[in-house]
């Protein structure tokens, strides 16, 4: 089977391209003849041992290479750097979409408003897919930022936006499944989020301080949703606080302003900044650290792969009790109540010093999880079924594009069709099939 | 009975589809039924046209006209042979050969857009699910049966006709030209024509009669020609009238006709009503099924030093070529081809 996979690529700063890629290769170039398309000028050249690589740009790109393929998978998720030109691409040619990230709203605004300047199209598309409403809270949060990113996000994903030319969906938590099967237009499956893990690996290669100041730990990319200030808050007032040290790892898109923070709530001395940091530093880092805060709030819909990275290492995590967070076994992680962020952050950090034990089981618990439900060989063949179903699901779309494209003609020219759209149906029934 | 030939008209298009479609047409009345072609326009592009163009084919009913029944629908070309009848028999010229055959081909275009792959599995589907609608499924060469079979899993009998005015073909004695009668076009090959006329070792003379698809193309062929040097040894006839086509098959030293995969091909039966020996490539589809090497004719790589070796044999050895023209006729006659059998089959 011939598939095109359009990925960010490792060393792409990304865990799609380091984690979620790199963890699923090895099975999927073993059952695939698979070609990965990017449009990055570096990857990680190693990957050529796997599969055949192709740099694109949207604009140029051989479509009768793609077309010879028997099925193109692009994956999608909220960072535009990472997946705008894969978006690009997937509107013009149908394949399936890997949404990483359900709520994609950060996604378009950055490419509309950021990186195209296009606030015409933004606001078309807000209207196309949400009408007079959509189009009215994208001009207020243009104009008098009286409402915020996280209200449009929440209120207008443009998930469909991200889908509109696909065949078929693959999310990673029962949320997203919930959302994409809603509107009732692509196919979906759901299917845990994969890392690859050795078969031994116990966890027991930690190398944990048992005396404080213990190492909590924060990592990848520090947006607005992971909920910093909320942490910050919670170290400043607790007594305890001593007995803690916070490494931040990750790129934080106001270092500075981050900086100037840490250092007037006094915490200069209890809270490092680290910055970008190669996996295998971070690794080690895992290793030695006590308790991961993993929050997210509000969330994009995403299944998160630093919690799998967290239970790689048999590490305790704080997560967010929302999204995918929220479904995840409260004996593998403890759960942060998004209206009572400070005192539950508090609470678990006062339990930790109590008795790091239980803590400690988490982690494991964590881990065990991570072997069972997160298999990237279960992963890849959902994937490669899916796959193997891409000609229905083409014929489907098929029917779908001819009976909009019929629809607009008979608009053109009545408003009251009566029977003649359901005889049109039928038509496309027999043509496309069932 | 009355009868609607289905069919498609690319318009200003005019080809062995179209005289097919008229020669059952008459056959249909002269054998005293009530026939008329039902001709579809139809565009191929972009290719979302295409399956627009299906849904049309699909809603439409001729079932009956005024209130009278349409007795039998008879249809020849994708996607017209979809129409849907309670009483269809299908003689397919072919399907659309780019989501097909031609998909690899570098004549293909479909597979250049970007819901290529999307467009054909929805033409595959169409007629995996429709074509068997129809009481009976014949197809106009064995290649076209072939094609039908590997692509979409559906069987159908071949169904051979006579070309039009079989009976007014004559021979006469050779001259010195070779004679390519065909639209000029990219399927047909002119340009290998040509270049392997550049590659002979006689001064072979090659005489193309037909008109382009478009107008550029006509010129892009001649200026090929003037480019290898060939002016004095091509003649441009152009469009010509019936009886000139006769009386240039019956005067010509062979027939070349090396087509890419041609489904049919009248040419092939014209040349051997004529008694002239074919030129034709390995590749070329349906003249393979009339023309045998070295018996009526010659069988080359469709390449231009092949092609021009074959011009070169015909050119030299004038009697053998002399003989498998006439071989060409025997064969012929001994096919059997008639409208009535046609009829008969179609109407059964």
């Amino acid at each position: 089977m011939k598939i095109n996979w359009f990925c960010p690529l490792p060393p792409a700063r990304t865990s799609v391209a380091d984690d979620y890629l790199v963890g699923i290769l090895p099975s999927l170039s073993q059952h695939s003849e698979l070609t990965l398309w990017t449009d990055q000028n570096n990857w990680d050249r190693s990957l050529e041992k796997l599969a055949m690589v192709r740099r694109y740009e949207p604009e140029r790109i051989s479509w009768p290479e793609l077309n010879h393929a028997d099925v193109t998978f692009y994956n999608i998720g909220n960072n535009h750097l990472f997946h705008a030109s894969i978006w690009q691409v997937s509107r013009r040619h149908p394949g399936i979409v890997v949404l990483h990230d359900s709520r994609v709203y950060n996604f378009f605004d950055s490419l509309y408003r950021g990186q195209w300047r296009d606030l015409e199209g933004y606001l078309a598309e807000l209207k196309r897919y949400y009408g007079n409403e959509g189009l009215r809270a994208g001009t207020e949060f243009l104009s008098s930022g009286a409402v915020n990113i996280d209200f449009m996000t929440e209120h207008y994903p443009l998930t469909p936006l991200a889908l509109e030319n696909c065949l078929a969906v693959v999310v990673h938590t029962q949320e997203a499944f919930e959302q994409v099967e809603a509107m009732q237009y692509w196919p979906v499956v759901s299917a845990a989020l994969p890392r690859a893990l050795p078969p031994h690996r116990d966890g027991n290669d930690t190398v944990r301080s048992a005396i404080p100041p213990y190492r909590l730990i924060m990592f990848g990319y520090m947006g607005r949703n992971r909920r910093l200030d909320a942490v910050l808050e919670a170290l400043v007032t607790l007594p305890e606080r001593d007995s803690f040290q916070l490494d931040i790892f990750g790129e934080i898109p106001d270092e500075r302003s981050l900086r100037r923070r840490i250092g007037k709530l006094g915490l200069g001395g209890l809270v490092q900044l680290h910055g970008y940091t190669h996996e295998t530093e971070l690794n080690k880092v895992l290793q030695t650290s006590h308790l991961a805060i993993n929050l997210r709030y509000p969330t994009m819909g995403e299944a998160s792969g630093s919690q799998l990275r967290i239970w790689y290492h048999a590490l305790p995590s704080l997560v967010t009790d929302v999204g995918w967070y929220s479904s995840l076994s409260r004996d593998t992680v403890a759960h942060v109540r998004p209206e009572h962020e400070i005192a539950d952050i508090q609470s678990y950090l006062q339990a930790f010093l109590k008795d790091p034990e239980p803590f400690a089981k988490m982690g494991q618990r964590g881990l065990r999880t991570l072997r069972e439900q997160h298999d990237p060989d279960k992963y890849v063949q959902t994937i490669l079924n899916l796959a193997a179903n891409a000609r229905q699901f083409t014929v489907r779309k098929s029917a779908y594009d001819l009976a909009r494209r019929a629809g607009t003609i008979m608009g053109s020219w009545t408003s009251n069709a009566g029977k003649e759209p359901i005889r049109i149906a039928e038509k496309i029934h027999e043509i496309c099939g069932r | 009975m009355r009868i609607l030939i289905a069919t498609v008209q690319i318009p200003f298009i005019r080809g062995g589809a179209e005289i097919h479609a008229e020669g059952l047409r008459d056959a249909l009345c002269r054998a005293g039924h009530e026939a008329e072609i039902l001709a579809i326009p139809f565009k191929w592009y972009p290719p979302e046209k295409i399956l627009d163009h299906i849904l049309a084919c699909r809603l439409l009913d001729v079932s009956e006209v005024a209130g009278t029944r349409v007795d039998r629908v008879i249809g020849l070309r994708f996607p017209a042979y979809l129409i849907p009848h309670p009483n269809k028999v299908l003689w397919i010229l072919h399907q659309h050969r780019t989501a097909y055959e031609l998909w690899d081909h570098a004549l293909s275009d479909l597979v250049y857009y970007p819901n290529g792959s999307q467009v054909r599995d929805a033409i595959e589907e169409a007629d995996r699910k429709l074509i068997p609608e129809a009481r009976a499924v014949f197809t106009n060469s064995r290649n076209v049966a072939q094609r039908l079979r590997r692509f979409c899993d559906i069987e159908s009998t071949p169904l051979y006709h006579p070309p039009p005015n079989a009976e007014k073909f004559y021979s006469a004695s050779a001259e010195d030209y070779l004679f390519f009668p065909s639209r000029l076009c990219i399927p047909k090959r002119q340009e290998l024509a040509l270049e392997a006329l550049a590659a002979t070792r006689n001064p072979v003379r090659l005489s193309f009669a037909g008109t382009s698809d478009h107008p550029d193309y006509t010129a892009k062929l001649q200026s090929l020609a003037r480019k290898l040097k060939l002016q004095k040894r091509v003649e441009w006839l152009g469009g010509i009238s019936e009886e000139e086509k006769r009386s240039r098959y019956a005067s010509a030293l062979a027939v070349v006709y090396p087509p890419t995969d041609e489904d049919y091909g009248y040419v092939t039966l014209e040349a051997m009503l004529a008694s002239k020996p074919v030129i034709t490539c390995r590749d070329s589809g349906g003249p393979l099924e009339f023309v045998e090497d070295q018996a009526t004719g010659l069988i080359t790589d469709p390449t231009p030093d092949a092609l021009a070796a074959a011009f070169d044999f015909v050119w030299e050895n004038r009697d053998q070529a002399e003989g498998w023209g006439r071989a060409g006729r025997v064969r012929y006659e001994n096919l059997n081809l008639s409208w009535d059998y046609v009829i008969k089959k179609l109407l059964a």
